[in-house]
């Protein structure tokens, strides 16, 4: 289970919507599995170049070398690392812990890709080592634009779980 | 020797290996020892101005370095590096 006070699933909601039909990404950060702090970080994925894209492989690299790197940003997302390591500095001088990092899906339902999946389990190779608590992975789909659809999910053993989501 | 851990997207240039080994005395130097070791894997780690990429986070044992002193940082040998994308996905 995972509570998100509806305050800052509308501010994910604006930050999805304000970027549409590029993908947003954040991170959600809180204690007990009770989110508390909402930190948007941009999505740099229209800034890479094609040499930098090496993270995705097999077919979601080769649907965003047939992209402009502008249009790869609607299919995709790439956090920036200083946003992301400044975000996940103040969780912890805030003595509150890092609950889920979030994308939306713009014209697709709220479940992790492949793609989610595989960069959700490279992540949590490196995860122990920085002390970090496993995180869920939440999307917001904007597929219906007019309600859009936020659900969290454990991303273990290369299988998503969904998790439920309270908003209070 | 400091202990780098090596991410997945980058383990083509290390011949697969997840972790090596260098002797660098700060992070500057560990990524000059590692592109002697494994040329071509310094222009993965670093933009044209010699900058860490922004998609790439460089952790010394548990502190972001960018919060230490950068590339400045100074190693010990019993330190550990651990180079990591940051998140990212998409549908």
């Amino acid at each position: 289970m995972l509570t998100i006070p509806t305050s800052i699933a509308e501010e994910m909601i604006a930050h999805a919507r304000k970027l549409d039909p590029h993908e947003c990404c954040g991170i959600l950060g809180g204690k007990d599995h009770t989110v508390s702090q909402h930190y948007p970080i941009t999505n740099i994925l229209a800034n890479l170049s094609e040499d930098e894209l090496g993270r995705f492989d097999g077919p979601k690299l080769s649907d965003l070398k047939q992209l402009s790197p502008e249009e790869r940003a609607d299919i995709a997302f790439q956090m920036d690392s200083q946003e992301m390591g400044k975000a996940l500095r103040d969780i912890r001088d805030k003595s509150i812990s890092l609950q889920a990092f979030y994308h939306s899906h713009t014209f697709s339902p709220a479940r992790p890709s492949q793609t989610d999946i595989t960069i959700a389990m490279e992540f949590e190779s490196y995860r122990e080592k920085l002390n970090l608590p496993e995180p869920l992975h939440l999307i917001i789909s904007l597929l219906d634009k007019s309600s859009p659809d936020i659900r969290a999910y454990r991303i273990v053993n290369h299988e998503s779980l969904e998790i439920r989501t309270i908003l209070t | 020797m400091t202990k780098v851990r090596i991410p997945t997207p980058l383990r083509p240039k290390t011949g697969g290996k997840s972790e090596v080994e260098v002797q660098a005395s700060s992070i500057a130097e560990m990524i000059d020892s590692l592109e002697s070791a494994y040329p071509g894997i310094k222009e993965r780690l670093c933009d044209e101005s010699g900058e860490i990429r922004r998609f790439l986070n460089i952790y010394l044992n548990e502190e972001d370095i960018r919060f230490l002193e950068g590339k400045e940082t100074p190693l010990k040998d019993s330190d550990e590096v651990s180079i990591i994308p940051a998140i990212a996905g998409g549908k």
